[in-house]
C-alpha cells in the first residue's frame, strides 16, 4: 500500500515538473507572415 | 534617485540653458555624487518640492507615490513631471488635473519609457486616422532594480482594460499574447498587468472602444524572481522595447498602424522626462492640467527632438492590408 502511494506521488511529482517546465518555456515563436520594422525619420515626424 | 533620475538631470543640461538644477535624493551621498558628476549649475538640496518656485519645473523620478510631492510643487507654482509607472499613483496624479489647471501649471503624468514614450507613439499613430477605435500597448524590459520591482508587482495585480465605455478588470499574468517587437527583441509573450497606459491614453482618445496594455514577464517572471539570484541586478536595467498598435478609421476605411521602439528603458525614460520638463518650461505643452504625454505634446516634433537625443522609433509595415494586419506579430 505504502509503495503504491509512493509511486503515485512520484508520478504526480514528475508530471508536475514536466508540465511546469513546458509552461515556463512557452510556445515556439512564429514570425509575422510579412512586413518588418523600419525606422521613422525626419519628414515622418513633422 | 535611480537609473532614470540621474539621466533626467544630465539630459536637462543638453536641452537648454538652466539657471539652477537641484538634485534631491533620500541618500544625500547619492545626490552629491550625481550633482558632482554633472557639474555647474547642479547642486544638492533636501526637498525639491520645498525649493520649487513659481515657474520652475519639478521632475519626480524616485520610487513610490509622487502625489504628495506633486501637490506641494503645484502649490508653490511649479510645473510637475512624474515618471511614475504605478497605476494607482498615476490615477491619483491625474486627479490633480483641476488643481493644476486652476494654477495654470502643467502636470505631466507618466513621462518615462512606458508610460511616456508609449503614449507619444500612440499619439503619432493616431494622426493617421480621423477616428481612433482601439489602442494596444505592449512593453518589455526594465529600467533598473526599482523599475523591475514595480513591474513584478504590476504582474501580480489586475490590469484595467478599457472596453466599450467601461473599465474591465483582467487578472494579472493572464491573457498571453505574442507581441512582435523591433529587432533584436522580436517575439515576446506579453500578459495583462496593472499598467498605467489605459488610464493615461483614455484622456487623449476618449472615443476609443478598446485600450489595453500588456507587459512581458507575467507569472513566469514573478515565479523566477522568488528563486535565489545567480547574478546581481543590473543597476542600468535591461534592453527594452515598445509596441503600440492603433486601429482607426479614415472615412469609410478601417486600418491600423503599428509603431515601436527599442532602447534601454532608463536611457529613454531620462530623455523623455527631460524633454517634457524642457517643453513645460518653454511653454510648448498644448494645455495646462494633469495628463499623459499623448494629450500634451505634438508627437512629431517631440519624437524628432528625442531622435536627436538618440531615442529612435520605428513603424511596422509591409504586411497585408485589412484585418490581417491587426494580427501581424500578435497572437490572441
Amino acid at each position: 500500500m505504502i509503495v503504491k502511494v509512493r509511486r503515485g506521488l512520484l508520478a504526480v511529482g514528475i508530471a508536475t515538473l514536466v508540465a511546469g517546465v513546458l509552461r515556463l518555456r512557452g510556445a515556439t515563436v512564429e514570425e509575422p507572415k510579412g512586413g518588418g520594422w523600419r525606422e521613422l525619420t525626419g519628414p515622418e515626424l513633422r | 534617485m535611480g537609473a532614470v533620475g540621474a539621466r533626467v538631470a544630465r539630459q536637462l543640461l543638453y536641452l537648454g540653458p538652466l539657471d539652477d538644477l537641484v538634485v534631491v535624493d533620500a541618500d544625500p551621498a547619492r545626490a552629491e555624487a550625481v550633482a558632482e558628476s554633472i557639474g555647474e549649475p547642479a547642486r544638492v538640496a533636501v526637498a525639491a518640492a520645498g525649493e520649487a518656485e513659481d515657474g520652475d519645473v519639478v521632475v519626480l523620478a524616485v520610487p513610490g507615490s509622487h502625489v504628495e510631492s506633486a501637490s506641494a510643487a503645484l502649490a508653490r507654482g511649479a510645473h510637475v513631471v512624474s515618471v511614475s509607472d504605478d497605476l494607482v499613483a498615476v490615477q491619483q496624479l491625474l486627479g490633480l488635473d483641476a488643481a493644476a489647471q486652476e494654477r495654470g501649471r502643467h502636470m505631466v503624468v507618466g513621462a518615462g519609457f512606458s508610460p511616456g514614450l508609449s503614449c507619444v507613439l500612440a499619439a503619432l499613430a493616431a494622426r493617421s486616422f480621423e477616428r481612433v477605435e482601439e489602442v494596444h500597448v505592449a512593453k518589455v524590459g526594465t529600467g533598473g532594480p526599482s523599475c523591475e520591482h514595480q513591474q513584478l508587482q504590476a504582474a501580480t495585480e489586475d490590469g484595467m482594460d478599457w472596453r466599450d465605455g467601461a473599465w474591465e478588470s483582467r487578472r494579472g499574468g493572464t491573457g498571453r499574447e505574442l507581441c512582435w517587437f523591433p529587432d533584436p527583441l522580436r517575439g515576446v509573450d506579453c500578459y495583462s498587468a496593472a499598467l498605467a497606459e489605459p488610464a493615461l491614453l483614455l484622456g487623449a482618445f476618449p472615443d476609443a472602444t478598446r485600450i489595453t496594455a500588456r507587459a512581458a514577464g507575467g507569472r513566469k517572471a514573478v515565479l523566477l524572481s522568488r528563486l535565489p539570484k545567480v547574478r546581481r541586478d543590473n543597476p542600468e536595467g535591461t534592453l527594452g522595447a515598445l509596441r503600440v498598435e492603433v486601429r482607426g478609421s479614415q472615412g469609410p476605411s478601417h486600418d491600423d498602424r503599428v509603431l515601436g521602439a527599442v532602447d534601454r528603458p532608463a536611457v529613454a525614460a531620462g530623455a523623455v522626462a527631460a524633454m517634457a520638463a524642457r517643453w513645460a518650461l518653454d511653454g510648448r505643452l498644448t494645455r495646462t492640467g494633469a495628463s499623459g504625454l499623448a494629450g500634451l505634446v505634438e508627437p512629431g516634433p517631440f519624437l524628432a527632438a528625442l531622435a536627436e537625443r538618440g531615442v529612435k522609433v520605428a513603424v511596422f509595415e509591409g504586411g497585408q492590408h485589412g484585418p490581417e494586419v491587426a494580427t501581424a506579430g500578435r497572437r490572441s
